[in-house]
């Protein structure tokens, strides 16, 4: 037996091919801070052209969008957004949070199985075909309501946020879900030992020790809403005006698409100028979600 | 053996990566499979004729422009005609440019001399049919009730005839040449269209939206109206139809262009294809899109 293995055998070329595995994989970790970098320099660039054209606060707070007539004011647009997200997010938590408990905790394996499969689908499913279905069922829905109100029928910021409340359902429970379930059994067991019944520890015990979990769920889910395009902007109606709950919005998201192909000059800057706020959005909606991450994990040492 | 394995799973892969590509950039090359009845007789010129010819522009002339252009190729198998769809905005901008040797446009050039230095021929004409759900049965609209009601003046059906509804308006996004075209022939002004409208990005995009909103309005191009998803209504009196628009008796139309540079002379395969959207087989494909040939 003169063929012995040792862990020392090729010792040189081993360590050469893990310095060249670590440039590698250093590599394809610069790959997307690069890709940031590129992005956010060229978002504030081009972006920043047309804030530089008519001052920040005309852009910002202006409240007419006539881009022919050379105003760019956004205003409009931006609180469409917000309360787009804003409406979807307060609907879509505490059911979130309830369909959640009931997988975690109370619904019995099988069917919370099933359950699960069907969120998981619904969280795959192309924004598109949300806007789809809402534009054929969901804003024909509310012509009454608009009827009954005295406003003309036509997409709305309602059905807008109804959308999203579908599309960002499925973030908050499965992040939720995973939040309550990490929860050691104990602190449950112990609240039933002291008597309590088992929603009253599940409610006053576990989910709030859940609760920075939860709440990363719902900033994930807020981060989803804003940025969505495709689905509002086929039941929102489009129309860049002050928003109000029956009357057609243009969100921030759908303002880019619907214009796009036909601008130039500095009608596209200031739609790049758009992309430029949701881009200030989102890094905002991102910081926020480390923020709670961090407060999280110091909470569980 | 695992390796092996995975070297020859590898190598299979690559094949057929290799492969499709082959197959995809061979799809790109135009070469219809279907020979046209004059190929195997090919034209003297048709057959000196080589290279690429760059247009684009206007969105609103796809329909027709892709099938002047199939057609073209098909005739001249060594000659390729790209058609980018960017907007007549951009198409009156690149051939300014240079960047296309020929562009697309939907609208007449502006007199104000930012499109200076272009020449514009109309080959086609297109009606705006103005349409409304199908359950609107409303006789005629004329153009200052058009002009109210786009305005926000009017804003129930009943002040023009019809039943007692608010009426939804849809129109189309800033920059569109049908919005233009529009506003233009109506007699307003883009920026004094209701702000509170509906806004949708395209033509089917109207359509669909106004066959699902019972008190919707909007308007599209004559070709693009799908009568049994919406109801035209008649313009001045006048029921949009291809007779009518012939005939000059429907008002509500525009035209659509190709532009030059004005003096400059056109490659071969560029005036080739100039010339044949114009000659009598080209004409006829712009008249089997709903269009009305301008010959």
């Amino acid at each position: 037996m003169t063929n012995k293995t040792s862990i020392l055998s090729g010792r040189r070329t081993k360590s050469l091919v893990e310095r060249i595995m670590n440039i590698i994989f250093l590599v394809c970790g610069l790959a997307s801070v690069v890709s940031v970098v590129f992005m956010t320099v060229y978002m504030v660039v081009s972006g920043g052209a047309i804030i530089a054209e008519t001052g920040v606060f005309r852009f910002l707070l202006g409240h007419v969008w006539n881009p022919g007539g050379s105003e760019f004011g956004i205003l409009p647009m931006i609180l469409s957004s917000v309360l787009a997200t804003l409406g979807a997010v307060l609907i879509a938590l505490p059911v979130g949070v309830l369909i959640a408990v009931f997988l975690a905790k109370l619904s019995p394996g099988k069917l919370a199985t099933a359950m699960r499969a069907f969120i998981d689908l619904l969280a795959g499913i192309p924004s598109v075909i949300y806007g789809l279905l809402g534009a054929l069922l969901l804003v024909p829905a509310i012509f009454k309501l608009q009827a009954a109100a005295g406003l003309p029928n036509s997409g709305s910021l309602l059905a807008a946020i109804v959308i999203l409340v579908i599309m960002i359902l499925p973030t908050i429970i499965s992040v939720s879900e995973t939040a309550i379930r990490s929860v050691p059994k104990q602190y449950e067991e112990a609240a039933l030992a002291l008597g309590s019944t088992r929603l009253q520890a599940i409610f006053k015990v576990t989910v709030p020790a859940a609760k920075s979990g939860i709440v990363a769920g719902m900033v994930l889910g807020t981060g989803r809403a804003i940025g969505e395009a495709m689905a509002v902007m086929m039941v929102s109606g489009n129309a860049a005006i002050m928003p109000e709950l029956l009357r057609p919005v243009r969100l921030l998201t759908a303002a880019i698409p619907i214009e796009w192909a036909y601008s130039s000059g500095l009608h596209r800057q200031a739609l790049y100028g758009i992309g430029l706020v949701l881009f200030v959005f989102i890094m905002v909606i991102n910081l926020l979600l480390r923020q709670v991450m961090k407060k999280g994990g110091a909470q569980d040492e | 053996m695992k390796k092996t394995f995975s070297l020859i799973l590898a190598a299979v892969l690559v094949a057929i990566s290799v492969a499709g590509c082959g197959t995809k950039s061979g799809n790109t090359t135009p070469t219809p499979s279907s020979a046209p009845t004059d190929a195997s007789t090919p034209t003297p010129t048709a057959a000196n004729l080589s290279g690429g010819v760059k247009t684009g522009g206007s969105t609103s002339v796809e329909k027709v422009m892709t099938a002047l252009i199939y057609q073209f190729q098909a005739d001249n198998r060594e000659v390729t005609v790209d058609y980018e769809m960017n907007g007549s905005g951009d198409g009156i901008k690149n051939t300014i440019s240079g960047l296309y040797e020929l562009g697309h446009s939907s609208r007449e050039l502006k007199s104000d001399g930012s499109e200076d230095g272009l020449t514009a021929t109309a080959y086609a004409i297109d009606g705006i049919a103005v349409v409304v759900h199908k359950d609107n049965s409303i006789a005629t609209l004329t153009a200052a009730q058009l002009r109210g009601i786009y305005t926000g003046e009017i804003t129930n059906w009943k002040e023009v005839g019809g039943s007692d509804a608010l009426i939804t308006v849809v129109t189309r996004e800033e920059g569109s040449g049908t919005r233009s075209a529009f506003s233009e022939l109506i007699g307003f002004k883009e920026a004094e269209i209701l702000t509170s409208a509906t806004v949708q990005d395209s033509t089917g995009a109207v359509q669909t939206t106004v066959s699902q909103n019972p008190n919707a309005i909007g308007y599209i191009s004559f070709s693009d109206a799908d009568t049994s998803k919406v109801n035209t209504v008649p313009y001045e009196g006048v029921a949009v139809s291809e007779a009518a628009l012939k005939d000059g008796s429907y008002k509500l139309k525009r035209e659509f262009y190709l532009l030059t540079k004005t003096g400059s002379t056109l490659s071969p395969a560029a005036q080739a294809f100039f010339d044949f959207v114009l000659s009598a087989e080209g004409q006829k494909i712009v008249s089997e899109k709903g269009l009305l040939p301008i010959r």
